[in-house]
Formats: C-alpha cells, structure tokens, sequence
C-alpha cells in the first residue's frame, strides 16, 4: 500500500515538473506556472490510478485527460484565465507518449538494416507502439476537447460566458 | 455585427482591416493557436472594424482572408512564420482582439496595438528555458523508468539540447535539421553520461533526454483542428509532428550506432 501510494507521489510529482518546465518553454507567466504543474500532477496522478488499475494506457490517458478538462473548465476557469484549455493541454504534454513513437520509428529504421534481426517480433512491436501513440494522443486530444466543447469555453473569455 | 449606420468602406479601407485582422491571426497561430482561434479572431477585428467578413483561408505556411461591403469586396493573403507555442503573447493578442468588440479602434490603433505587444510581452531568458526544459525532460526520464543516476545526464543534455535548438531555430534552421542534430547531441551526451555515472538505463535515458523535441501542443491541436472543421490545417499539424519525429529519432539512431547503444 505504502509502495503504491509512493509511486502515485513520484509519477504525480515528476509529471508537475514535466509540465511546468513545459510551461516556461511555452512561455507561460509566472503565475500560470504553478497551474501547470498542478494540472501535471493531477493529470500523472490519475493515470497512475488508472494504470495500476490494471486499465490501458489510451483509457487512463482519456480518463485523465477529460478528469484535468472539467477540473479546469469547469471549476478554476475564473482563476485561470483567459485561456484555461491551454493549462489543461500543458498538464497533458507529460502524457504524450513521445518515446514510443521514437521507438516505433526505430524500430521501422531497424528493419531496413541488411540483416535485420527478429524482423517479425520488431515489425509487431513498432506497429503496437505507432498504434499505441496514435490512440493515446487521440485519447488525449478527446479527453480534453468534449468537456471544453461541453462547457463551451473553447474560445475566449467573452464566449465563455455566452 | 457590422453596424447599418456605420460609414461606407473604401477598397483601402478594408485593404487595411484586412491586413491587421491577418496580422492578429497570424500571431496567434505563430503562438500555438488552434485553426477556431485563429478565425475567430481573424473576424472578431474584422467585424469589430467595421467590415463585412466573407471567409478566411487557414494554411500551414499562410493565411488570407476576404472582406467587403456593400460595394466592395477584396481578398488579401499573408505568409506565416515558424510554428511555436508562446501563451503569453497569445493571450495578448486575444486581449486586444476583446478590446476591438467594446472599443471603438481605427485599423491603425489596432496595428500600434499589435506592435506593442509584440515588443514588450514579456519572454523567460534563453538560459533559464533551457535549464527548464532540461528539467521536464529528466523529470519525463523518472517518469518513463529511468533510474537516478541518469537524471542529471539527461538534465545537462536535455538543457544544453534546448540551448542549441533556440540558437539554431535563430538562425534560421530547417526546424526538421536541427530537430536531427539536437536530438543527436542530446543522445550522445545523455547517453554517455549516464554510463559514466554507472546507470542500467543507458537506452531510456537517451529517448528521455530527446523528448523536448516532441511537438506535443502541435500533435493535439492537430486533432482539434479536424474535430473543429479544419481538416487541412489539422492533416498539415499532423504531418509536421511526424516529419520532425521522424528527423529526431534519425539523430537519436545516428548516435545510438556510433555509440554501438541499442536505444
């Protein structure tokens, strides 16, 4: 139990700095930058939960997604604005499955090689991990766009309140 | 929302409206904007300045749009730059494209407007995103498994990675080459580094120390844009993501061959 509730702590933690480095690349305001990494921390944490869960990555991703979309959307949007979508897809970015593409795409180099080893094994894996990073950024994508769509805050602070 | 008691537009008038209304556009989407944003925006200062707006066109690299009156019509396009994400400069400009519906603003005043927020909207040192960056990326590593003693190897390649990126991007690199050569520099470095400090996860900490490279706000705006009608836009987002991918892992499998590392 003690292990469990350390590994949500570390993902939750490492996913807040993720986020938050992120934000100061996107150039966010000093403020906006402790939404980030909370909205990182919720975002791993509730993935965590749903992969030890035993779910999919692509469906904690979705859960977790549209978990920090009506957090945000729908609770702390007057303390976030204007632009309250763009905190939740920053808390998303530790979410996006970068290495898996990165080795789907290795994995494909792999089989150009004149001697390609376990070419099977590598062609299933490298189709599993573009598939696997196709629907967990698909995940995400939705997660964060129904509820935003939902509660009509896609745009700007004036359509929010229409 | 064009006003009935609003004075008659001359070609050069509407010349004008259409080119700030591009010029508000083309800064949020060089900001990261989603294709709804940009063409809301594009006809919130065009209808804010009193012209009637008949349609924009959102392109990857360029944008136009076509405005009228009663007895006029024109079409006027623009050239978009490089592709980024930068929130504060985007809220800006959402800001003063909020400013155009409750205040009544010439073209030109709007144009002042634009240039000075695009001189002083605020932007981190160079140093201190970089050394953030580096951060997020051996904060990624822990996340994908990578043990202790990789950490700090990732933090100084992942940190020196963003430095060369920002400095080559400035002058004017192909983002897909210099996508290659960072992310063989960050390899390199992360992965050599993490066998000096004793760590078993060599091959993780080489993929973690690149993944500032990831266009992870392009790859879900992509998706946006297609859920939201713009299926151009969204196909050319997606392309882009997987052609810089692409050029980053080639420099990831470049070093990982010379180092004789499988990452």
């Amino acid at each position: 139990m003690i292990e469990a509730v350390e590994h949500l702590a570390h993902q939750a933690f490492f996913g807040g700095v993720a986020a938050a480095g992120f934000g100061i690349l996107f150039n966010f305001g000093t403020r906006d930058l402790l939404w980030c990494f909370a909205a990182g921390a919720i975002a791993l944490g509730l993935r965590t939960l749903g992969l030890d869960a035993g779910w999919s990555l692509e469906a904690a991703s979705f859960v977790a997604a549209a978990c920090l979309s009506v957090c945000v959307a729908g609770f702390l949007h007057p303390r976030l604005d204007p632009a309250p979508d763009m905190i939740a897809l920053t808390g998303c970015i530790p979410m996006v499955p970068g290495a898996f593409l990165a080795q789907a795409i290795l994995g494909l180099f792999a089989l150009t090689s004149p001697n390609p080893d376990k070419e099977i094994t590598t062609v299933v894996l490298s189709v599993e991990y573009l598939l696997r990073v196709a629907f967990t950024i698909c995940a995400i994508g939705t997660g964060l766009a129904v509820p935003l769509h939902i509660l009509k805050l896609m745009n700007f602070r004036g359509s929010a309140a229409e | 929302m064009n006003e009935s008691n609003s004075p008659r537009l001359d070609r050069q008038d509407l010349g004008k409206i259409a080119l700030v209304s591009l010029r508000a556009a083309r800064m949020i989407m060089e900001s990261g904007g989603r294709a709804q944003v940009i063409a809301k925006s594009a006809q919130t200062v065009a209808c804010g300045l009193g012209a009637e707006f008949l349609g924009l066109r959102i392109g990857y690299a360029s944008l136009a749009i076509s405005l009228g009156d009663d007895a006029n019509m024109i079409t006027r396009m623009v050239v978009v730059g490089r592709h980024g994400v930068n929130h504060r400069l985007d809220q800006a400009v959402r800001r003063v494209v909020q400013r155009i519906t409750t205040e009544r603003m010439t073209p030109g005043e709007v144009e002042v407007e634009l240039d000075r927020i695009a001189q002083t909207t605020p932007k981190h040192p160079p140093l201190f995103v970089a050394a953030a960056t580096g951060l997020a990326c051996a904060g990624f590593g822990r996340l994908l498994g990578v043990d202790w003693l990789a950490f700090v190897p990732i933090l100084l390649a992942s940190t020196l990675g963003q430095h060369a990126r920002h400095y080559l991007l400035g002058k004017q690199m192909n983002p897909c080459v210099a996508a290659a050569m960072v992310a063989f520099g960050c390899a390199l470095i992360s992965s050599q580094g993490a066998k000096l400090a004793g760590s078993d996860t060599v091959n993780l900490a080489m993929i973690a120390s690149c993944l500032l490279l990831v266009p992870g706000v392009p790859a879900t705006n992509a998706q946006t844009d297609i859920m939201d009608g713009h299926p151009t836009m969204g196909s050319a987002r997606a392309v882009s993501v997987l052609m810089i991918m692409i050029f980053a892992t080639a420099g990831i499998w470049l070093a990982g061959a010379i180092l004789g590392v499988h990452p």
